[in-house]
């Protein structure tokens, strides 16, 4: 397409050759967020428009491209850092552990630095297990107005670090408080944030490939984040593998003064939640069915179940013959649920159960039968006795 | 009190089909409709504001056409509707949406509450409330399950993360993002309904605004997409094979893996 | 061929439906296949078995329930087979095991396993995919039904205020029958010469059908055979509750999905004012497709649940006692947002002039807000059955009593009236709730004790001649199945019945299929049922089998109303 071939849109980056827009609506069609239509027979964008470039790709008529300014960031930005997020005061958040085990592979992709962030209260001593863990070096502010995490004098402490050091990527947990606070911070310092990526890859250009479900997980998106420093990025809990620690590792720790910091948020209150109240918003739930033969060996469901921090509930059957309360029914006439795993024993799968576990995002069922409706909504099975696979259960679990 | 609300058009299912010839996305014609999250935050200012009076603006960044679901957000008991609608704003990622909210927000005036749903179903990020209460230098708290107390000084919230539990006193103004078990959102009324028919709802595009260009739209936001597919799923189901012990370790992996 | 398995502990729950009554069996199979089926049916039948076909067994008329002999369970014939285009149309060809639900998700996905589907098919399935959402009309309250078992019974439900039953959306279908033989069936193919039908089986087996001569009720109507002059063989098979073979194959007609679909719903204080509501709505405002009631009884128990339920605890605050001792559900199927609107404000005025208020109703205009209201439709029966469920652990022999008459647009007041004046006659409580718009109520009593479920019987049995002399239905949607033969007795009258085991002996000649469906099976022919633990009530059937003399006393009507003697 050259120039003055027709009137083009110049607002947004998705160039539209009305002399060669035929108006088909493939483009409306096929655009996953309704940013393009057809009206009086060329397309339109709007602004919902996302640059996915899903459209070009489709357009019989080649009348569709996507200017991008060729921007670059200034160069004096190095390393990646990975915030070294506490669970409680005094133990490292377990992402952490996969933060550093990515960011180890990357940092050695771009021949860089990798380091660790450590904020806290006086009793966060994790700098030599974030060494061992892969980090070559670890900032640190520790103080006892750092003890209870709150994302506004984290977010100044952290932007006056990453002013200080200039760091090239900066990736935190997608935890509740990194989804907190990375955004707080991003803003602070007027730089993109990818939310909750599955997968991250660095380009030769030093670019951050950062990929991340959207629509519910229906789509993926890939993302970057062309001119600003750092990249930042959430990255979900429990995708990338663990770093395994390698006591023998050295690094350098350097401590960052404490800014004044201005008062907010207090903490009025903390409380450990009892494991799991209800079976319907459970992130993790077994459940049981006829298969686990009698009564008594509900007690090892139960066991079993409270060893792994879930919630337990049941199928109808086991309701009728009076071993459970309706309470713990889970299915349509029971209790609809939504687990992240759904451990399933002994559980033929009626419909009526079937419906009330379909938002469950991932399925583990254990039952004799390998023709059981159940495995068909599974992800994983195991045909076998589920009695046996229990008592396996605690006995792996100690 | 002034209690603002910040929705989204998002839309309908996040069901993404494939055209079994082409293998691209179908997109359907079904409507928009307000993020289901939101409504909880709309429900939430409402409530305040049968309890201890005031007003509740509700705020959107969308296409013209949003201007229908702030409407209906009326119909649940808001009084006002504001849309920043320009296509200056197309194409912007959470930062320059957020800027945008702000400028937005600041030509409203003072509120002492602002609230957000969770996240937005289409995009999923929670990002918008985090980093629009830094942009205008107000704490925040997300995922906010229970409004405690609340005064023209000061809430004191809870928030249920992680298996913690914390109630925080929060002063005001201050932007909250809140959970689904904070409360069950109504349906309009027909009454409702005949009344937002006849509400207000401002329509303020960049020169109202007097945005920057440089931070808002495309220009404004840092992160590109450069890419989109639909992931393949698994739909079989993977026989874990070998001894009990074998079977029941795999299973532990995939707990580990999963496990919130 | 599929094994057929002797019956074991671990089968139970194949013994009982949503009835929730039980009954015996030897031996069941789970066929996947129509070749499969027929191998079994011709090995169990040829040793004079008798068969009850099952679906998902959600029924609530006991037609799934086996009265011994073998259970033929189709529910692992679930996939959609193929698809074609006719005009405009497109036409879904189903196993009968498919759950209404996953339809439901397949049609709203656009997502179909192909597998097996022919070139053509899956060129149909491609404009399928790229054509506006299509839906399958009936809309019982129970997703989990199988589409076999709703056209067995010819399912109807909330939409089908304007849509009709199932019947309306079955192009074509596949039946085994008992001697392994298949009829094909597509609409148009087979019709009737008045009341003779005659139809050709795959294996060129030639049947002579002597359709029953009653002229049936003008009212939504899923009671006994299908008959009128000159109609099409595929009417009569739908609605045949199991009686005349096995179907293995449904071609649904779909149609595509309304663009707005709007649901209202109006409380009122009371009663008269949602009836006069109905009346007025019903007749001048436009773009309704359902129109659905819930009384006060109905409204207390869905409290009550709302509190002391978590499974319930989600459902929207109802308003006040005083405000809402009555609730119709309206929904709109419109093209249009503006033309909707125009009728949701049109019904507010008839709302406002049948003493109800504007302010007291819940509009569901978005996904979201619709399925709280579908979640609120569907609380309410599931409440009743926990209700009742938590009265049997004292009183186990208790069992929901449900009616599902139906009567003309013009008896709509009268049947109400005919409804309370029983109830108060009687001291009974109760919960009624369905399809208005249809004169189509399920008076659902809530026995207390023993007492009570005898007087809720016997209450049942007089509104059944009452219905039937205002020209009504004894079962407008649950199908007959067992619990109902006895009235449908009451309003065809022994003389029709036996028009009926005519036409069921063409394709069943044994009377092995679906046997103590509709009507009892001639006393020379099979075997006596057997019934254990919870008696099966079966009309005409074994009264000594009866765990409990009253039982059979409070049966002993129907049991002789096989002879020439019945009471009318």
């Amino acid at each position: 397409m050259t120039k003055g071939t027709g009137k083009q849109s110049e607002e947004n980056g998705l160039l539209i050759d009305r002399q060669r827009c035929v108006g088909c609506g493939i483009c409306a069609s096929a655009c996953p967020f309704g940013g393009i239509s057809v009206q009086n027979g060329t397309a339109e964008t709007n602004a919902a428009c996302t640059l996915c470039g899903t459209c070009v790709e489709l357009c019989p008529a080649e009348a569709l491209s996507i200017r991008r300014e060729e921007q670059k960031a200034d160069d004096g930005h190095r390393d990646i850092w990975v915030f070294a997020e506490l669970a409680g005061e005094e133990q490292l958040a377990p992402v952490v552990r996969e933060l550093l085990g990515k960011g180890r592979q990357l940092a050695d992709a771009r021949g860089c630095r990798l380091a660790a962030v450590l904020l806290g209260g006086a009793g966060s001593f994790r700098e030599a297990e974030l060494i061992s863990l892969g980090a070559d070096l670890v900032y640190l502010c520790r103080d006892a107005s750092l003890a209870d995490p709150l994302e506004q004098p984290y977010a100044q402490v952290l932007a006056g670090m990453v002013e200080q050091f200039r760091p090239e990527v900066f990736l935190f947990g997608a935890t509740s408080f990194g989804r907190s606070l990375a955004p707080r911070l991003a803003a602070r310092l007027g730089t993109g944030l990818t939310a909750d990526c599955t997968e991250l890859a660095m380009g030769e250009d030093g670019l951050l490939r950062q990929t991340r479900p959207a629509f519910g997980g229906n789509l993926m998106a890939t993302i970057l984040c062309p001119a600003r420093r750092p990249q930042m990025a959430t990255v979900r809990p429990g995708v990338f593998a663990p770093a395994a620690p390698d006591p023998n590792r050295s690094g350098r720790v350097r401590a960052f003064p404490l800014p004044s910091l201005s008062s907010g948020i207090r903490v009025r209150e903390q409380v450990q939640l009892p494991p799991v109240e209800s079976i319907a918003g459970a992130p993790v739930l077994v459940v049981a069915g006829r298969g686990i033969g009698s009564r008594k060996n509900l007690a090892l469901v139960q066991e079993f179940a409270r060893r792994m921090g879930a919630a337990w509930g049941c199928s109808r059957p086991l309701v009728d013959a009076g071993w459970c309360e309706h309470a713990h029914q889970v299915g349509q006439t029971g209790c609809s649920v939504a687990p992240r795993l759904l451990i399933s024993l002994g559980v033929s799968g009626a419909v009526q159960h079937l419906a009330g576990i379909r938002r469950a995002e991932t399925v583990v069922a254990v039952n004799t039968d390998p023709q059981a409706p159940i495995f068909q909504v599974s992800q994983y099975g195991i045909q076998g006795d589920c009695v046996e696979i229990l008592r396996e259960w605690l006995r792996q679990l100690g | 009190m002034r209690i603002l609300v910040c929705v989204k058009q998002v839309p309908s299912g996040t069901q993404v089909r494939l055209d079994p010839e082409t293998r691209t996305m179908i997109r359907d014609a079904r409507q928009s409709v307000l993020n289901p999250f939101d409504a909880y935050a709309v429900e939430e200012a409402v409530r305040i504001k049968e309890r201890l009076g005031g007003q509740v603006t509700v705020l959107s960044m969308g296409i013209p056409s949003t201007e229908r679901l702030l409407r209906d957000t009326m119909a649940r008991g808001a009084d006002e509707g504001i849309l920043l609608s320009d296509r200056a704003f197309a194409g912007a990622d959470t930062l320059a949406t957020s800027y945008t909210l702000a400028e937005g927000i600041r030509r409203l005036g003072d509120f002492s509450l602002i609230l957000c749903g969770r996240m937005a179903v289409d995009g999923d990020t929670a990002q918008i409330g985090p980093e629009l209460a830094e942009q205008l230098g107000i704490p925040h708290v997300t995922e906010v399950c229970r409004i405690v107390s609340l005064d023209e000084r000061e809430a004191v919230v809870a928030r249920e993360a992680e298996g913690v539990r914390r109630t925080l006193a929060v002063p005001l103004p201050a932007l909250f993002t809140v959970s689904r078990e904070i409360n069950q959102p109504r349906l309009p009324s027909l009454a409702g309904i005949r009344r937002a028919a006849q509400g207000s709802v401002q329509v303020w595009g960049a020169s109202e605004l007097q945005t920057d260009p440089e931070r808002t739209g495309l220009a404004g936001s840092p992160t590109k997409v450069v890419e989109t597919y639909v992931p393949e799923r698994e739909q079989e189901c993977r026989w874990i094979t070998g001894t009990a012990a074998e079977q029941a370790a795999e299973v532990l992996r995939v707990w580990k893996e999963r496990k919130p | 061929m599929k094994e057929i398995l002797d019956f074991r502990p671990d089968f139970a729950e194949y013994l009982r439906d949503e009835s929730r009554k039980t009954g015996t069996a030897q031996s069941i199979s789970f066929p996947e296949t129509e070749e499969e089926v027929r191998a079994i049916l011709r090995a169990v039948c040829g040793r004079k078995l008798p068969v009850t076909i099952q679906g998902s067994r959600t029924g609530l008329a006991g037609a799934a329930v086996p009265p011994g002999g073998h259970i033929l369970n189709l529910s692992r014939m679930n996939r959609v087979l193929g698809m074609e285009q006719a005009g405009d149309r497109f036409l879904l060809r189903v196993q009968p095991g498919l759950i209404l639900s996953q339809l439901r998700k397949g049609l709203e996905e656009r997502s179909f396993s192909t597998q097996g589907w022919s070139p053509e098919e899956r060129q149909v399935y491609t404009r399928f995919c790229r054509a506006p959402e299509q839906f399958f009309p009936t809309d019982p309250t129970e997703t989990s039904a199988s589409l076999g078992g709703m056209a067995a019974c010819n399912a109807s439900g909330a939409r089908s205020f304007r849509y009709g039953a199932a019947r309306n959306h079955i192009r074509g279908l596949r039946m085994v029958l008992a001697d392994g033989d298949v009829l094909a069936l597509s609409r148009g193919q087979f019709t009737a010469q008045g009341r003779k039908l005659r139809l050709t089986t795959l294996g060129g087996r030639r049947l002579e059908v002597l359709l029953p001569t009653y002229r049936m009720p003008e009212t939504k109507n899923a009671s006994g055979y299908y008959a009128a002059d000159d109609m099409d063989a595929v009417d009569f098979l739908v609605g045949s509750d199991g009686t005349l073979g096995a179907i293995t194959e449904l071609t649904l007609e779909l149609l595509p999905l309304p663009p707005v679909i709007w649901g209202v719903s109006c409380f009122f204080a009371r009663e008269e004012q949602a009836v006069a509501f109905v009346r007025k709505a019903r007749e001048q405002v436009a773009f309704l497709a359902a129109l659905e009631y819930f009384d006060r009884g109905a409204l207390d128990i869905l409290r009550r649940e709302k509190e002391q339920s978590t499974a319930f605890a989600g459902l929207p605050r109802l308003p006040e006692p005083e405000k809402a001792g009555a609730c119709v559900y309206a929904e709109f199927h419109c093209e249009a947002e503006d033309e909707a609107l125009e009728a949701l404000y049109h019904l507010g005025r008839v709302l406002e002039e049948a003493g109800g208020s504007e302010e007291e109703t819940w509009v569901a205009r978005t996904p979201l807000d619709r399925e709280q209201l579908q979640f609120f439709r569907h609380a309410v029966p599931e409440s009743v059955n926990r209700w009742i469920d938590e009265r049997r652990r004292t009183e186990p022999s208790l069992t929901k009593l449900a009616a599902d008459m139906s009567v003309p647009d013009d008896c709509l007041e009268q049947v109400v009236a005919l409804y309370r004046e029983g109830l108060a006659r009687y001291g009974l409580e109760s919960a009624i709730w369905g399809h208005i718009g249809n004169n189509h109520l399920h008076v659902n009593i809530l026995p207390r004790n023993r007492e009570d479920y005898q007087k809720g019987k016997e209450l049942y049995r007089q509104w059944a001649g009452q219905i039937t002399r205002m020209g009504g239905a004894v079962s407008a949607e649950h199908g007959v199945g067992k619990l109902k033969a006895e009235y449908l007795e009451v309003m065809y009258g022994p003389a029709h019945i036996r028009e009926m085991i005519r036409a069921k002996e063409a394709f069943d000649p044994d009377f092995l299929l679906g046997r103590g469906n509709l009507f009892p099976p001639p006393e020379v022919k099979g075997e006596q049922p057997e019934v254990k633990g919870e008696p099966l009530e079966m009309p005409g059937g074994k009264p000594e089998a009866k765990a409990n003399a009253q039982e059979s006393e409070a049966n002993a009507p129907a049991a002789c109303s096989r002879g020439d003697t019945a009471d009318r």
